[in-house]
């Protein structure tokens, strides 16, 4: 493997109260898919908010593509191509399907190339097509979380970032989800998927790594960790 | 009440609530984006008056230079306000005092403007040319200046401006989209650091246009910004922090209140009265008409 | 700034479990030595006048002593109880022409006039509590600044010959109208202190009380106070009253001493003055209030021939202050002493500990479980 998409090293992190992050490093190559999961309150979601760059790291390095983003603003991160899509989706309440689709090719200036992936996304996600002129907030969870993943969509990304994707969503809204990610994936994506558990990422995940109270404490394929009744029984309570 | 009343009240709402609509849009726009309540608007009016001063009087220059002066003036100014006076505050704008220390900062902004302005040009009242002069009679004796008719045409071709800069443009729905979630928006890309001076600039700006026409109204002075400064409060009040169309509306009905108090109790009750109004509103809406206690704005 | 001071603030907890026998202590914060520090600054501060000759230089103390009363005043209602009240001006403007009235137009004593001031002020900020009682914080502050205009506005256009609009009212008798004007002078200045040290331990008592812990409370966790029966209501009525009742007798002193009140008194002026003082002291403690009238007054008066620069300063101090002293200057000396004192106990282990620090600051206290 060449130079990775994504690295991070002796990433330390957290929030005025406590570091939730202590000393972590991964390493994500191009077109690989990466799964973080760990139980409830572990550092999941801080770990990704560090690497966008919405919480400032305290110690440790975040290259992106080579390149040293440590500090950036997310601002600047998100411009240098990478997608986030937060736990809860992110979605703007008041702003329509439309806009909130728009929004994700901020960075693309010109009016063009935002309408021209904006057909793109509606090609792909007619459900979302159909909501178009809905406001955010009046949105069910699945179409939320398919829009956030359309927005993910309007701008070109080196890698993303996608927390939770199933959090809070009925089996059938689930699998939508997932195939839209597998397809992402065929497509060549790089990304970083976060999940409480293995449920659903069995046919997607590259690597698993388990996070556990701000560190990485197993790596391996997906079949290996998820047939180890050590690592479900300990790390994650059950099946 | 005689025909002529109705006439001259219709009227007077009209160019009332236009201008204040002007002052107090950009009050509401810098709260829907950055949570505070910008207290420097009233200075911005008074520069406003001021640069109209300059340019038509001092300089004899034509209106459209002194409106596109005061803009670019009132602009800067308040790009320097923000960085100044709010700017360093900004990681503090999860406390729970953040409102009540920017309020106190940008008075402080206020406090500072309105005194340079003391020191230097000092305390005489200077007569601006109106925009344009002369009146037409509108109907049996109500009579309306050209230089308030240009003010409300002016005021709501702004707003409407505005409305149009916040729902269509790149830039605008990038000021909304802070406005209802400020991490989302960075990761959007939006650049936070830059948004939000312009955000103060160009609502400072809308409120130095209205200072030259004010100023043509009444005088430029260094206080020519406090009563406009009360009036936008009262307006944002009624309309309810941060709503856009609360405030449109609002600035309409307060211009209607006072507009049918002058013919009726006289110039000098109308503002007490409006207060009573905007009482009588908190006690029942205590956020006002279109306020919301929480989260999602303009 | 901070309307609400550092929550973080280790503080001199009250404690845990505090049973309705048990008697809080009125002043936790002095001690022996501090108590002979604070009154033998108390009689200098006395003495002034009787070595002070320079009719002028008094007349300045006299009026920052009067002005030092409304800002203690304000700064319980805005510091301690957390009420964003802009309106405090008002309240003692009203203070003042309610006792200029009665001095003018009635023959009873001159203190009861003043007394009457102060009763003034509490009817009008309670009356200015109740709008403000379900508003939230910014609002709060937007309707009772408005009030303050209003007030101002109607006063500047009383055509009715009560107040004198514009140009005030005509010259009352003062508390003192028979001494000389030397001799008065003095008296004034000896009031007005004697008001602002009994103002500020009863306050300080205050706000070591029960009363004064539940309104740090409110202020500071509104939600989990009222879900502990204290009712935010009926405290921000309360610190309305105590407040405006101060605030109406340095109206009342002030009318008296100045022999007339005008509108100016309450302008955004002396508002943005007043402010200025209360934050660079320091909000919500005890020495803040102190420290930024007395400072800013000497700032003022040697200023006094630039209008525009004196303000112009003044702004730029209020931004400083806050972006880089949240707490103001009392609350930068309190962590300066802090530091001393721990070095000192450090240095020096048979020397007492150092204090919890805070010359006077009224502590923060966490919402007391017993208090309704
Ligand atoms: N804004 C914040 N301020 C302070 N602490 C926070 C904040 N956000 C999260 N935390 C704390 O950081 C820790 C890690 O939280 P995080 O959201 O990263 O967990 P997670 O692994 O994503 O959990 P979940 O699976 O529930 O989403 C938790 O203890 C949480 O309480
Ligand atoms: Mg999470």
């Amino acid at each position: 493997m060449s130079e990775p998409m994504l690295q991070v090293a002796g990433l330390r992190a957290g929030y005025a109260e406590a570091t939730v992050i202590r000393g972590l490093d991964l390493a994500v190559g191009a077109g690989e898919v990466v799964v973080l999961i760990g139980p409830n309150g572990h550092g999941k979601t801080t770990l990704l908010r560090a690497i966008s760059g919405i919480i400032r790291p305290a110690a440790g390095q975040v290259l992106l593509g080579g390149k040293d983003v440590t500090g950036w603003p997310a601002e600047r991160i998100a411009t240098g191509g990478l997608v986030h899509v937060p736990q809860g989706d992110g979605l703007f309440a008041e702003m329509t399907v439309e806009e909130n689709l728009l929004m994700g090719a901020f960075p693309r200036s010109s009016w063009r190339s935002r309408r021209k992936e904006l057909a793109g996304v509606y090609e792909r996600f007619p459900v979302v097509a159909a909501r178009a002129a809905q406001r955010g907030r009046t949105l069910s969870g699945g179409e939320r979380r398919l829009v956030a993943l359309g927005r993910a969509l309007m701008r070109p990304s080196r890698i993303m970032l996608i927390d939770e994707p199933s959090l809070g969503l009925a089996p059938v809204a689930i699998d939508t989800v997932y195939e839209a990610i597998a397809e992402l994936k065929a497509s060549g994506a790089t990304i970083v998927l976060v999940e409480e558990n293995f449920t659903h990422i069995g046919g997607i995940a590259d690597a698993v790594h388990v996070l556990e109270t701000g560190t990485i404490v197993a790596s391996g394929p997906y079949a290996e960790l998820a047939s180890d009744p050590a690592i479900v029984q300990t790390y994650l309570g059950s099946l | 009440m005689a025909a002529t009343d109705l006439v001259g009240i219709a009227v007077t709402t009209i160019i009332l609530g236009s201008i204040y609509g002007l002052v107090a849009i950009g009050m509401t726009l810098i709260y829907g984006t950055l949570r505070i309540l910008d207290m420097s608007q009233g200075s911005m009016v008074m520069v406003g008056s001021f640069v109209g001063w300059g340019i038509l009087v001092v300089a004899g220059l034509n209106p459209v230079i002194a409106i596109a002066a005061a803009f670019a003036a009132t602009f800067v100014l308040g790009v320097l306000t923000q960085l100044v006076s709010v700017q360093p505050l900004m990681k503090r704008r999860n406390a729970i005092d953040f409102e009540m220390v920017t309020f106190i900062t940008t008075f402080a902004v206020a406090m500072i403007l309105t005194n340079v302005a003391l020191e230097l040009l000092g305390p005489q009242q200077r007569n601006v040319t109106p925009v344009i002069s002369g009146g037409v009679n509108i109907y049996h004796g109500v009579n309306l200046p050209y230089q308030s008719m240009a003010m409300a045409i002016v005021s709501i071709a702004l707003m409407a401006g505005l409305g149009i800069f916040l729902a269509r443009t790149r830039w605008g729905m990038a000021i909304r989209a802070v406005a209802q979630d400020l991490d989302a928006a960075r990761l959007m890309g939006v650049p936070v650091g830059k948004l939000y001076p312009l955000t103060m600039g160009l609502a400072s700006a809308l409120a130095g246009i209205a200072g030259v026409f004010l100023g043509g109204l009444y005088f430029a002075y260094p206080q020519a910004g406090d009563l406009p400064l009360l009036e936008a409060l009262i307006v944002v009040i009624f309309g309810g922090l941060g709503s856009l169309p609360g405030t449109v509306y609002a600035a309409y009905a307060i211009g209607l209140i006072q507009a049918t108090a002058e013919v009726l109790v006289g110039t000098t009750w109308s503002l007490p009265i409006l207060y009573g109004v905007i009482l009588l509103v908190l006690i029942i809406r205590p956020y006002g008409l279109l306020g919301k206690p929480s989260e999602a704005r303009l | 700034m901070s309307a609400l001071p550092n929550k973080a603030e280790p503080t001199p907890a009250p404690p845990a479990v505090m049973r309705s026998a048990v008697t809080l202590p009125a002043f936790p914060d002095m001690t022996p030595a501090r108590w002979t520090v604070t009154s033998a600054l108390v009689a200098l501060a006395a003495g002034i006048p009787l070595v002070m000759t320079n009719q002028y230089a008094l007349s300045v103390m006299v009026t920052t002593l009067i002005l030092l009363v409304l800002n203690i005043s304000w700064n319980f209602v805005l510091g301690v109880a957390g009420v964003w009240n802009f309106g405090q001006l008002a309240i003692y403007a009203l203070g003042g022409y309610g006792a200029g009235i009665i001095m003018l137009h009635t023959t009873v004593s001159p203190w009861l006039a003043v007394l009457a001031g102060g009763v003034v002020g509490t009817l009008a900020a309670v009356l200015l509590a109740f709008p403000t009682l379900r508003l939230y914080g910014i609002y709060t502050s937007l309707l009772t600044f408005a009030f303050a205009v209003v007030i101002q506005y109607v006063i500047v256009n009383d055509g009715s010959g009560l107040t004198g609009g514009t140009f005030g009212l005509p010259i009352v008798k003062g508390l003192y109208s028979s001494l000389s004007l030397a001799a008065s002078a003095r008296a004034y200045y000896w009031t007005a202190l004697a008001v602002v040290v009994a103002s500020t331990i009863v306050l300080a008592a205050v706000g070591h009380s029960r009363l004064g812990i539940a309104l740090r409370g409110v202020r500071d966790a509104p939600a989990y106070a009222a879900a502990r029966g204290v009712s935010p209501m009926r405290y921000r009525v309360i610190a309305f009253a105590v407040s405006g009742f101060l605030a109406g007798i340095a109206g009342g002193l002030y009318v008296s001493y100045n022999q007339s009140i005008s509108p100016s008194a309450m302008g955004l002026t002396p508002m943005s003055i007043d402010v200025t003082m209360l934050v660079i002291g320091g909000l919500g403690t005890a020495t803040g209030p102190i420290i930024g009238t007395i400072l800013l007054a000497i700032v003022q008066t040697s200023l006094v021939s630039h209008p525009g620069a004196e303000l112009t300063i003044l702004g730029i101090f209020l931004l400083v202050v806050v972006v880089f002293v949240p707490d103001g200057l009392a609350g930068l000396a309190a962590r300066y002493w802090r530091r001393i004192s721990a070095w000192a106990a450090e240095d020096d282990q048979s020397g007492e500990a150092a204090g919890p620090g805070e010359a006077a600051e009224i502590p923060e206290g966490s919402p007391d479980p017993n208090v309704a």
